[in-house]
């Protein structure tokens, strides 16, 4: 006999008289039959059916908290995520300081340029008017050019030092780039996260599902590198507050031998 | 001003191997070669002749601390003035790097005037030894 005729059979034997004197009392209208043997079929009903429904419950409660435990779920909701609201909010700040930083040099850099070639026209324009140069050499022409020339040099070098500056700013990309990617590591995260509650909704078993990936922010590394600091953002061990403190930590352990 | 000591600049960021780059050359460092982590830089090192590192710290495949690490160990390359160039910050990184065997460390935004300083400063001890 197949499965499925062995279970019809099982639930014929079970409930085929509860249902017939169900049948008898509704056949008979008789409600005080009708009542007894409702109750009676729905009291066996229930201790079929419960126990799975329990064991069906029980494993779904533990299929999540394995998940929970897998995923940290907790860790990430409660910490990672508003920390990477942070990190980028971070990012917004820096990179508007930096871009800010770069046009004031440029509105710097951009009145030294025009006032020189505002003179260098000027004396040009001098020197085609007086077309002899014996003339031009006992006019004004060689004192202006003369003080113009020694304003060049100053003005080149103010240039170069605001093109320097604005060569430094850009140093915020490395800062900012490796902020995102820490946040794209956490987003990728919570992708993997979010694919495998859909597989649990989906009643898939998480013990075949994959260890989810990235490791939380606090136990990467020092060795491989943590990153930027962000104000905010609680990460392990005790920060330097600055270059002048590296320098006076690296003298004191060469002076300690 | 020229220079043609020969320096190598890790760093997995173009942009900052740009800035780097561009400040040694103001510096008048003209021979620069460049290499975005410690896997690309440990080679040249080894058959290049390079009398300068600077290196960042947190780079994917090897870091820049492994890449001291190893270029300390190397007999051919143990003597080479090492300068970390990085946005890590931790006092134990820094203690760490330090027992590695660092030249220098220089901390992330950084100013041209720092970098030139902890260059000539260990050029000036590397002189004297």
């Amino acid at each position: 006999m197949a499965p499925a005729e062995t279970s019809n059979a099982l639930l014929r034997d079970r409930y085929g008289s509860l249902i017939a004197a169900l049948q008898g009392a509704v056949d008979a209208n008789d409600d005080t039959a009708f009542r007894g043997a409702f109750d009676k079929l729905r009291e066996s009903l229930s201790a079929e059916f419960m126990p799975e429904l329990k064991r069906l419950t029980a494993s779904a409660e533990s299929a999540l908290a394995r998940f929970r435990e897998r995923a940290r779920i907790d860790a990430l909701a409660d910490q990672e995520v508003p920390d990477a609201r942070k990190r980028l909010a971070h990012v917004v700040q820096l990179t508007d300081e930096a871009a800010h930083r770069t046009l004031d040099l440029v509105e710097k850099s951009g009145p030294l340029v025009e006032q020189q070639a505002r003179e260098a026209a000027e004396l040009l324009e001098a020197w085609s008017v007086y077309g002899d140069r014996e003339y031009a050499a006992n006019s004004l022409w060689p004192e202006r050019t003369l003080s113009f020339l020694e304003r060049s040099l100053t003005d080149a070098d103010r240039v170069r030092s605001l093109l320097s500056e604005m060569l430094m700013a850009q140093g915020y990309q490395d800062i900012t780039g490796q902020i995102i990617r820490s946040v794209i590591s956490l987003v990728g995260e919570i992708e993997d996260v979010l694919g495998q509650l859909v597989a649990l909704s989906n009643g898939e078993d998480t013990r075949r599902m994959p260890t989810l990936r990235v490791p939380a922010a606090d136990q990467k590394s020092m060795q491989s590198g943590l990153g930027p600091q962000i104000p905010g953002v609680s990460s392990p061990g005790e920060a330097v507050s600055g270059q002048d403190d590296i320098d006076a930590l690296l003298a004191s352990m060469a002076g300690g031998g | 001003m020229s220079n043609a000591m020969k320096f190598l600049v890790v760093d997995d960021f173009s942009t900052m191997r740009r800035i780097v780059k561009n400040c040694l050359q103001e510096l008048g460092y003209t021979d620069i070669t460049e290499a975005d982590d410690g896997n690309t830089a440990l080679p040249l090192l080894k058959n290049g002749a390079f009398e300068f590192l600077i290196t960042d710290w947190n780079m994917p495949g090897m870091p820049g601390l492994e890449l001291l690490k190893a270029v300390r160990s190397d007999a051919k390359l143990s003597k080479l003035p090492v300068l970390m160039l990085t946005a890590e910050a931790k006092r134990e990184q820094i203690i760490e790097a330090a027992q590695a065997g660092v030249s220098g460390y220089v901390i992330k935004p950084f100013t041209a005037v720092t970098l030139k300083e902890k260059i000539d400063k260990i050029l000036a001890s590397k002189a004297a030894a």
